[in-house]
């Protein structure tokens, strides 16, 4: 059985994902913070402010994990989703579709999650880790889910009561 | 040197994994309310579990793995402020989440696969982090020193 052909669960790679997570920790020094070895807010925060320390001198913050090498999750984050994407042929060009809706969405999640210091990833890190705050944040962000499901459940049925009876 | 490469490697192994499971920290949640559908959601269990196992059979191997478990990682003093940012803070990363369809870890993947919208989330995202690093940050402490 080729590579190609292999099959992974959601439950299988979440696994290899904390695993993962706990073992760079462990013994290739991701650390401090503790619980840090997959965040996709703080990581991509660590890369981008220490190229912008490093070439223009800005001062801006990272943590000590980053200190002499940055952390580099989340290029290898597209490196192998573009890998995995190409090998089975699901890597295609597609428009893109309220650029600007998708746009304030991005620039919104950045700033919520570095003032709670942490992706909805790292919040399930820091749980395992045993950190109540972690737990607590956990919990806030499934209220934040609810709440933004029942947003669009509402949003969707308005939008087909005002439609137009044919 | 040795983190960098360290989490390139990670960071490539749970990208090719996540294009491939559609892993998602938030449609797990958001499909279980919508559907009752728990695939994704395993996935999130996984990580916990994947994590906690982790952390507890590395600790007794001799990792580096401190102050396990840590249980409280907020100072007395800072409690209210703290508790009170962690919720909004939450809140708004949970209600951002379910509006553009996933968490950061899955746009990077979708973008990843060529699809434009995504590629806008992540202009935002890191102009946002721009926007944090200049503003964000100072009203941070102007909050904290409110509370």
């Amino acid at each position: 059985m080729s590579l190609r052909q292999v099959k992974v669960s959601p439950f299988q790679a979440g696994l290899v994902l904390g695993v993962g997570s706990a073992l760079v920790q462990a013994y290739f020094k991701v650390i401090p913070p503790l619980a840090y070895g997959v965040c996709m807010v703080c990581h991509p925060r660590d890369l981008f402010n220490w190229i912008a320390d490093h070439l223009f001198n800005l001062n801006w913050n990272f943590s000590m994990a980053s200190t002499n090498w940055p952390v580099l999750t989340v290029v290898g984050v597209v490196l192998g989703a573009l890998t995995a994407a190409y090998l089975h042929g699901e890597l295609h060009f597609r428009p893109a579709q309220r650029p600007l809706f998708y746009f304030v969405n991005g620039f919104l999640m950045i700033n919520f999650g570095l003032i709670i210091g942490a992706c909805p990833i790292r919040i399930v890190l820091l749980s395992a880790y045993g950190d109540f705050t972690g737990v607590f944040t956990w919990v806030c962000i499934v209220a934040g889910v609810v709440l933004g499901t029942w947003f669009m459940r509402w949003y969707a049925r308005r939008s087909v009561e005002r439609q137009p009876s044919s | 040197m040795t983190v960098s490469i360290a989490t390139l490697v990670l960071g490539f192994v749970i990208g090719y994994l996540g294009q491939r499971s559609r892993l998602c920290f938030v449609s797990g949640y958001r499909d279980f309310i919508l559907t009752h559908n728990t695939t994704l959601l395993k996935g999130v269990v996984g990580a916990f579990l994947g994590a906690l196992g982790g952390y507890i059979l590395f600790s007794h191997l001799g990792g580096v793995i401190p102050e396990f478990p840590i249980f409280l990682n907020v100072g007395i003093g800072t409690f209210r402020s703290e508790w009170l940012i962690m919720l909004v803070g939450g809140l708004g990363v949970g209600i951002v989440g379910v509006l553009s369809g996933g968490c950061p870890y899955r746009m990077h993947v979708l973008a990843a696969e060529g699809r434009k919208t995504q590629w806008f989330y992540l202009l935002g995202f890191y102009i946002g982090l721009v926007f944090y690093n200049l503003v964000t940050v100072h009203l941070m402490v102007v909050i904290r020193a409110l509370l």
